[in-house]
């Protein structure tokens, strides 16, 4: 047998198995379709920017409960502008994305959306690649380039940890405080409404310019304040899908 | 006895290259040691630019490995069997690029221990994902591919003749390696600048040219750079011998290849402006204008592709050793010029997302550790080459050919000889 024949034929058969890949490829895209369902109840944030007053005790409850290091912030409070006289500020949670750029590009899916619209992290499973926080439009993620080791000195002034401290060379981001809402809806209660089921940040906040609720439930207060006032979303140009809304502010409304 | 070995230890060239090698290695040792123990936190990376040199360093690997594909295919596919002794240089130089790219991507990751997660945890909608396993796939066909070069090895085929005969016959199947490594090589070039290209948040890489982009640069420099490393190797060692004819014969493909990447780079970098996106003039006003402004005119335009262009394409200059030799040099380095600016540039203009507000600008200048672990990656490349030129004979375009031309049975009989 030449050596011409021979790659000739096999040539045919690389081509028979790359078409079999691909139409594997297509069904595990399939199967992966299947990942984002969609649940029943589908968790938003509405900031309320007239109410703030980047007093950034959201930013300690944060780090608290969440046990975050001092050099990472979850969740700052940037400055934006300002209405007449008055400072506008604007907290930046992580926004979970519909269509998240992270979940998207990482490579191992560490990244990925929870049926209730949450972004989660799997620091187990995270190879730190940094592709996320490249990708992220928000700058929502940061790196452990160190573990934080010692005493967190948010806590107990700020409130206990509920989470386990994440490793280092992994990143990390807002989960919506996705352990008060587990632990609150196994206790039956309403996340958004009892303060124990509710993101930490919007319990602490003191003039309340923070509601959290379920989009899909028309009576809940997120629902309510989409309906009744003008919001926007970061980046919306991007097509992200953030599920943080925000309330402009207006220079009448903060005088009063 | 100590005495004896003095006496016959003479300082030679050779010895030399490998001490200063050695040290280059021990220090990036140390500093990859560092780099596990301590963590990221003393690279000069931040939240703003995570990717730095070591990723510079994995790009560029890659794109100059890719002459292993590109001539592997004019030589096994499109029949230009003559070439076929270049082809052995460049699979052994890409085995090289493939594993210092690794190499990289293994200090770069902040959880090294865990690189073998993308090949249980796939997820397909990741470019990340597909050029991964596409290393990983196109690692072991190069594997394969250089089993007939690792057969050299003078101590194999006396040792174990009957593995060294084994490993020779893989070079039969050359063909069909060729195939699957052109198909992993165009996947996983062009899906390394579709990484970049897919990234909505950073509008200076958001373009579907990207891929494109790093394919071309990617068969410009990995050609360039084996031509190179043989010409170099067949000046300093008796050990390698190259067919100068067809050297030149391909630096001229090279000189032809330029103008296309020329006229691509340019108009692509060039007309970024048009649709003025915001953060896209940005870059390109970093990359034209700003402290990028060398790498780019004079790196990428002037010597990675204008005046080797010339120097390749007028005859008087390819013919003439030197400037060959220099030309193809300039185009590798213009080829990491590229990649460097690709990355830096992108992560250097940050786009605000508070309504409102301004770019601004993040800078990034790599630590002494990372230069240090980053220099020691190349050192091992250059040690490895040289080690297979010294002791399989990586380049020799005169012995190689024969073998080809005698197929499986005979080369067996080469290897008892």
């Amino acid at each position: 047998m030449s050596d011409k024949t021979l790659s000739r034929r096999d040539a045919l058969k690389v081509a028979g198995t790359a078409a079999a890949t691909v139409i594997a490829l297509q069904m595990v895209k399939k199967a992966n379709a299947s990942e984002a369902v969609v649940g029943e109840r589908q968790w938003a944030m509405v900031i309320d920017q007239n109410k703030c007053t980047g007093c950034g005790y959201c930013v300690m409850a944060c780090r608290a409960h969440n046990d975050v290091a001092p050099d990472i912030t979850w969740n700052p409070v940037l400055e934006a502008g300002v209405a007449g006289d008055n400072q506008v500020y604007l907290p930046r949670p992580c926004m979970h994305c519909a269509k998240a750029p992270c979940v998207e590009v990482c490579p191992v899916k560490a990244s990925y959306y929870r049926p209730d619209g949450i972004v989660m992290m799997d620091y187990d499973r995270c190879i730190g690649c940094r592709y996320c926080e490249v990708a992220c439009p928000y700058q929502a993620r940061s790196f452990n380039w160190d573990a934080f080791k010692g005493a967190n000195p948010a806590v107990p002034e700020w409130g206990e940890p509920e989470v386990e401290r994440r490793p280092r060379g992994v990143p990390e981001k807002c989960s919506f405080c996705y352990q008060r809402i587990d632990r609150g809806l196994s206790l039956g209660l309403e996340p958004g409404v009892d303060p124990d089921a509710t993101p930490a940040c919007v319990v602490v906040c003191p003039t309340g310019a923070r509601l959290f609720g379920d989009l899909n439930d028309p009576e809940s207060n997120v629902s309510k304040a989409l309906k009744e006032n003008p919001t926007y979303r970061l980046r919306e140009d991007l097509g992200t899908g953030p599920r943080v809304y925000y309330i402009p502010a207006v220079a009448e409304k903060m005088e009063a | 006895m100590f005495k004896n070995l003095r006496e016959k230890l003479v300082i030679t060239p050779w010895l030399i290259w490998l001490a200063v090698m050695g040290i280059i290695l021990l220090a990036g040792a140390v500093a990859g040691i560092l780099v596990f123990w301590k963590g990221l936190v003393i690279t000069n990376l931040t939240d703003l630019v995570p990717w730095g040199l070591w990723i510079a360093i994995d790009l560029s690997s890659i794109a100059l490995g890719a002459g292993a594909f590109s001539l592997c295919a004019g030589v096994y596919l499109f029949g230009l069997k003559r070439y076929q002794p270049i082809a052995r240089t460049a699979t052994f130089v890409g085995l090289i690029g493939y594993t210092m790219a690794t190499l990289a991507l293994i200090l770069d990751i902040g959880k090294p221990e865990r690189f073998w997660h993308s090949m249980v945890y796939w997820n397909t909608h990741s470019l990340l994902w597909e050029v991964t396993m596409c290393v990983i796939l196109y690692l072991t066909v190069l594997l394969l591919e250089t089993m007939p070069i690792i057969a050299n090895l003078e101590w194999l085929r006396k040792r174990f003749p009957k593995i060294a005969s084994l490993m020779s016959g893989v070079h039969h199947y050359a063909p069909i390696l060729a195939i699957i490594g052109l198909g992993l090589s165009s996947l996983h070039q062009s899906s390394l600048g579709a990484m970049y290209g897919v990234i909505k948040a950073r509008p200076f890489w958001f373009k579907p040219e990207m891929s494109v982009l790093f394919m071309f640069s990617a068969i410009v420099g990995g050609i360039s750079i084996t031509l190179f490393a043989s010409m170099v190797s067949a000046r300093l060692t008796n050990k390698a011998k190259v067919n100068d004819a067809l050297i030149e014969r391909v630096a001229q493909f090279v000189g032809y290849l330029l103008i296309g990447y020329f006229y691509f780079r340019a108009w692509d970098a060039l007309a970024t402006t048009y649709t003025y996106d915001p953060g896209r003039s940005e870059g390109l006003h970093v990359m034209t204008k700003g402290p990028l402004a060398f790498n780019f005119w004079i790196g990428e335009m002037l010597l990675g592709m204008i005046i080797p262009m010339i120097l390749l394409l007028y005859k008087q200059t390819r013919m003439n050793p030197f400037w060959r030799m220099l030309a193809l040099f300039l185009v590798a380095a213009g080829v990491v010029a590229f990649r460097w600016d690709t990355n830096i540039a992108g992560l250097m203009v940050v786009m605000p997302f508070v309504p409102g507000q301004a770019i601004t600008y993040a800078n990034y200048v790599p630590s002494l550790i990372e230069i240090l672990a980053g220099s020691a990656i190349i050192a091992y490349g250059l040690t490895a080459f040289s080690l297979g030129v010294k002791y399989l004979r990586v380049v020799d375009h005169s012995r190689v050919e024969a073998e080809h031309e005698r197929g499986k049975v005979e080369t067996t009989e080469t290897v008892t000889a």
